[in-house]
């Protein structure tokens, strides 16, 4: 017996609730902080490098990607109060010679989130005996229920970070002298990864302005097969310090300004500035395969939407809302 | 059945709601390197975690195949690479793939109630496992087993026999076989003589002797079946694998017709260290009456024929006969038959002074007809069919358990090949019908039944007799072998009644035709370009087509055997005689016989040649000497004046 059976048994009242973030991607946002702000390490002013032919890229030997996935749904009410199952995974995937790619790490975490103070005696006790893995949640919120499903989802968004970074840094500790690790996301969540010479973070959403001006602009309009200057990421109190630069895939013309537009993370450190091009050349050759059907493919590198189809195919599909109504259609 | 733990799956089924699994068909992926292969027989059984279907065990032959990737679109792939194909190849990321295969089922354990395949792991089949899979067990491992190895199914290197079941191989629960395929491959012929081979193997003893009659009627292909052949190692080993011995047939006759000269043999086998296994196979008169609607075609049948010849052979041939002119025949051979019809027609002319144009009811012109289609087969199949009655024949009665008896028609007038088919089969279900044949069941293969048994043009009489055989054959034991080119243009009736079929490379057009629809696409591909020694079998135990491999024959092939064996020219006349006679008694010297019939007429000496292979005497020389000596010559070979028949008036207007 499940323990949202149990709980169901215990009198609280059966839900089905599943956030549209569980369908799909939901990335861990790049965004806003007081104090974000950069320092330019290459270049006087932030400039356009272009980056070397795609068949003269040099690609490691072997790169190994980390994705993370998410998934929660609303299982029961007790009272009105939500509690809800949630699942976080993470994987890496290391890609072998012929270009398959393998996974060396994995990481899941099935558990409950529910404001427990707030539940019945017997109904906490049978979550608490049946579920090994109970997240408290404050109940302040609690009486509006949309403001207390968005707390829910930053609480599965901390517990999916969590897992990535722990599963980065197990990553990081057993990597060869030769092989390099893809982040999808922030680097400088974990200071550990962030110092690591042959990590890199890569971030599709931009919610983080660093640059402003003159140099904001040139990398917003950079030129397909183009990398900014690198700069130093500055500020953020969750932040590590790493260096940074914007790498465009795919020429934003005719599209939007945030086309095919990456930014980097990588080591702060002066060799990173002297391989920017070449990680960048690199990068540039992850183009293909393009990463479809996924909407934002001309951002999203085709191995890190394997990672995440593998940990997707590996989830709860009940915690996946349902694909339609449950109610019979109507003769017409 | 349970499978062994130890053995990893090679794939897992899989069902989607366009996709689903069913009682008569699943899918499964594999990993991109996998043994499996289009034929492949697998195992599903559901025993792992996630599996469904526990204890429920279900076997399947792949029938098609697919592969694909994530790729969203061709365009997608074109964007990738820029445009540029050589760049297709330099992503760092080999796109997700898939090999996704259909598969039809054989068979489920437990048989009911039938359900849908569970979604559980597929294996590759064993040993044990094809035998199940094919429902072999029940006549494999039975009391009294009936199982003939018919080739090896491999895959994925396994190897498994496979059996047919002699009971519808054989008879009586079915019988026949054929066999399609395209020209030049060797197949049909080999996989015909390996049959046989595992046939005269493994052919129950319950079921009693059996033999097989092989019409050669193309060059030298089955003129050394008693010859061995080169062998492989890898032949060597199939064919202990399928427990047949790797030897040619031990018992094998062949039969040809004289030419033309009616002492030197009308076949490829007449190397002089061969041609002593040969018979000459001879007929008279009796033997093509007996069959003269076989040399009618269809404009001549008329009940007025068939009135004179069934009077002629039962009230004239071999009886004392008043012709009703004033003088009596015995008639026995061709030239006492042309006695009787001159007798008939001056008696009409003279006796009765053209008066009348009938003759016991039956109208001139129709006995001309009948005395025209006669003469005209010891004319055109001169040395199959002799002025003299029948000299050499099949051993009617004596045949041998485990032999081949060859007849080598190849080189007979289309006439005569289906005046030797025809009588050879129905003597065949005579003496069967009076189980005095020596053996329970005769084989009797056919190739070209494109040519014999068409699916359109007339009804000949050799079509009748292969429709009767495939109909009514296995109540007697009587099998027909057929091969064709094109299995579709063969009658409907013929190929129908085949119990077990089997396929060689195949002509697309052919299969484009409507009796391969039951085929997957990819089952026709294959069909298509199968390789020489593979066969797709189809039998009433297996519920899909299978396909097995087959050892070379273990037999010289026709064309080895001919250039091992290089037939010998035509041997003059009188050494062709001693030739003959040497043979029935190798204790006689050929100058004996050079000098007994030096001066002598090549008539007589030929009528006395028949009186000895017809007598088969004690001493051959003696006998000979005695019947050249008080001259066997009929009155025909008297020489007298040839009286032209004048026209009668009034007649018919019939040209005969």
């Amino acid at each position: 017996m499940t323990w949202w059976q149990a709980l169901v048994n215990a009198g609280a009242v059966p839900a089905a609730f599943a956030p549209p973030a569980s369908i799909g991607r939901s990335d861990l946002e790049d965004g806003v902080e007081p104090g974000a702000g950069a320092d330019l390490m290459e270049d006087d002013e932030l400039q356009a490098h272009p980056l070397p032919e795609r068949s003269d890229a040099r690609l490691p030997s072997a790169v190994s990607f980390l994705d993370g996935i998410e998934r929660w749904s609303v299982v029961a009410y007790d009272g009105v109060v939500p509690v809800v199952r949630a699942y976080v995974a993470a994987a890496v995937r290391r890609r072998d010679g012929q270009g398959g790619l393998h996974t060396t790490h994995e990481r899941t975490r099935d558990f409950a989130l529910a404001p427990l103070d707030l539940m019945d005696g017997a109904r906490r006790q049978a979550l608490q005996e049946h579920c090994p893995d109970v997240e408290v949640m404050s109940g302040e919120r609690v009486g509006q229920p949309a403001v207390f499903l968005e707390t829910v989802e930053m609480a599965v968004r901390r517990a999916r970070a969590r897992l990535e970074r722990e599963l980065a840094e197990a990553c990081i500790a057993t990597l060869a002298d030769d092989h390099w690790l893809v982040v999808d996301g922030l680097l400088s969540l974990s200071p550990a990864v962030a110092r690591h010479p042959r990590a890199l973070g890569v971030i599709k959403s931009h919610g983080a302005q660093f640059l402003e001006g003159r140099g904001l602009e040139r990398a917003l309009t950079l030129p397909a097969g183009h990398r900014t200057s690198v700069f130093r990421v500055r500020g953020g109190h969750t932040r590590t310090e790493v260096f940074s630069w914007y790498l465009r895939l795919w020429p934003w013309e005719g599209n939007d300004l945030l086309y095919g537009l990456l930014r980097v993370e990588a080591r702060a450190d002066a060799a990173t500035v002297a391989r920017a091009s070449e990680v960048s050349g690199w990068l540039l050759a992850e183009r293909a395969p393009l990463a479809t059907p996924d909407a934002r493919w001309d951002r999203l590198l085709y191995p890190l939407q394997m990672v995440r189809k593998y940990l997707q195919t590996r989830g709860p599909r009940e915690l996946l809302p349902a694909p339609r109504s449950p109610l019979p259609r109507t003769g017409t | 059945m349970i499978a062994r733990s130890d053995i990893p799956p090679v794939g897992r089924v899989v069902a989607t709601e366009l996709k689903p699994a069913t009682p008569h068909q699943f899918h499964f992926w594999t990993a991109n390197e996998t043994s499996i292969g289009i034929g492949a027989i697998v195992k599903v059984a559901g025993l792992g975690a996630g599996d469904s279907g526990l204890g429920r065990v279900v076997y399947g032959v792949v029938t098609d195949g697919f592969a694909y990737s994530d790729l969203a679109t061709p365009l997608h792939d074109v964007v990738g690479a820029e445009g540029d194909p050589a760049r297709a190849a330099d992503a760092p990321t080999a796109r997700q793939e898939i090999r996704y295969w259909t598969a039809a089922v054989l068979r489920q354990i437990p048989e009911e109630p039938l359900q849908p395949v569970p979604l559980a792991r597929v294996f590759v089949a064993d040993d044990a496992d094809i035998a199940q899979a094919l429902r072999m067990d029940t006549y494999l491992y039975s009391a009294a087993p009936t199982a003939i190895p018919v080739g090896l199914y491999t895959s994925g290197g396994l190897e498994a026999p496979v059996y047919l079941d002699a009971d519808f191989l054989l008879g009586p629960e079915a019988a026949h076989l054929n066999i399609s395929g395209v020209s030049g491959l060797a197949t049909k012929t080999s996989a015909v003589e390996f049959l046989l081979a595992s046939i005269f193997t493994h052919f129950p003893a319950h079921k009693g002797r059996v033999a097989a009659v092989c019409f050669n009627v193309k060059g030298p292909d089955l003129c050394f079946l008693d010859q061995p052949g080169d062998l492989s190692a890898e032949d060597r080993r199939r064919y202990e694998r399928l427990g047949v011995p790797p030897a040619p047939f031990q018992r094998m006759r062949l039969y040809a017709p004289l030419k033309a000269d009616g002492v030197n043999l009308n076949t490829l086998r007449t190397h002089p260290d061969l041609v002593a296994d040969v018979e000459p196979l001879t007929w008279g008169l009796q033997e093509v009456v007996d069959f003269a609607e076989v040399l009618l075609n269809r404009d001549d049948i008329d009940a007025k024929a068939d009135a004179f010849i069934d009077f002629l052979r039962d009230r004239v041939l071999a009886r004392t006969f008043d012709d009703g002119f004033g003088t009596t025949h015995r008639v026995q051979t061709f030239a006492d038959l042309d006695r009787l019809f001159r007798a008939i027609f001056d008696g009409l002319e003279i006796t009765a002074g053209g008066r009348s144009d009938t003759w016991r009811t039956h109208h001139i012109a129709t006995m001309r007809k009948v005395r025209n289609r006669l003469s005209n087969i010891s004319t055109r199949c001169k040395g199959l069919v002799t002025d003299d009655g029948p000299s050499s024949d099949i051993p009617w009665g004596a045949f041998e358990d485990r032999a081949v008896y060859v007849i080598d028609v190849a080189n007979v007038d289309p006439l005569g090949q289906d005046l030797v088919f025809a009588r050879v089969v129905s003597k065949l279900r005579e003496h069967l019908e009076r189980r005095d044949l020596g053996v329970d069941a005769v084989v009797v293969f056919v190739d070209e039944l494109n040519k014999y048994a068409p699916g359109d043009g007339p009804d000949t009489y050799v079509k009748k007799m292969l429709l009767d055989i495939s109909e009514r054959g296995r109540y007697l034991g009587l099998v027909l072998f057929g091969a064709e080119q094109f299995r579709s243009q063969v009658h409907r009736r013929v190929v129908g009644n085949a119990g077990t079929q089997l396929f060689g490379r195949m002509d697309m057009d052919e299969l484009a035709t409507p009796g391969y629809q039951v085929l997957s696409p990819a089952t026709k591909i294959k069909l298509a370009t199968l390789p020489i020694g593979e066969l797709m079998v189809r039998h009433p135990h297996f519920t899909q087509p299978i396909f097995v491999r087959f050892p070379k024959p273990p037999v010289l092939r026709g064309r080895d055997g001919v250039e091992r064996f290089p037939p010998a020219a035509d041997l003059p006349f009188a050494d062709a005689v001693v030739r003959q006679l040497v043979h029935l008694d190798r204790r006689i010297r050929p100058n004996q016989v050079k000098d007994l019939i030096a001066d002598r007429e090549e008539e007589d000496v030929r009528r006395a040649l028949a009186a000895v292979r017809r007598t088969r005497p004690e001493d051959v020389l003696a006998y000979f000497r005695k019947t050249l000596g008080r001259r066997v010559a009929s009155d025909a070979a008297v020489p007298r004046e040839r009286q032209a028949v004048p026209p009668l008036n009034p007649i018919s207007d019939e040209p005969y």
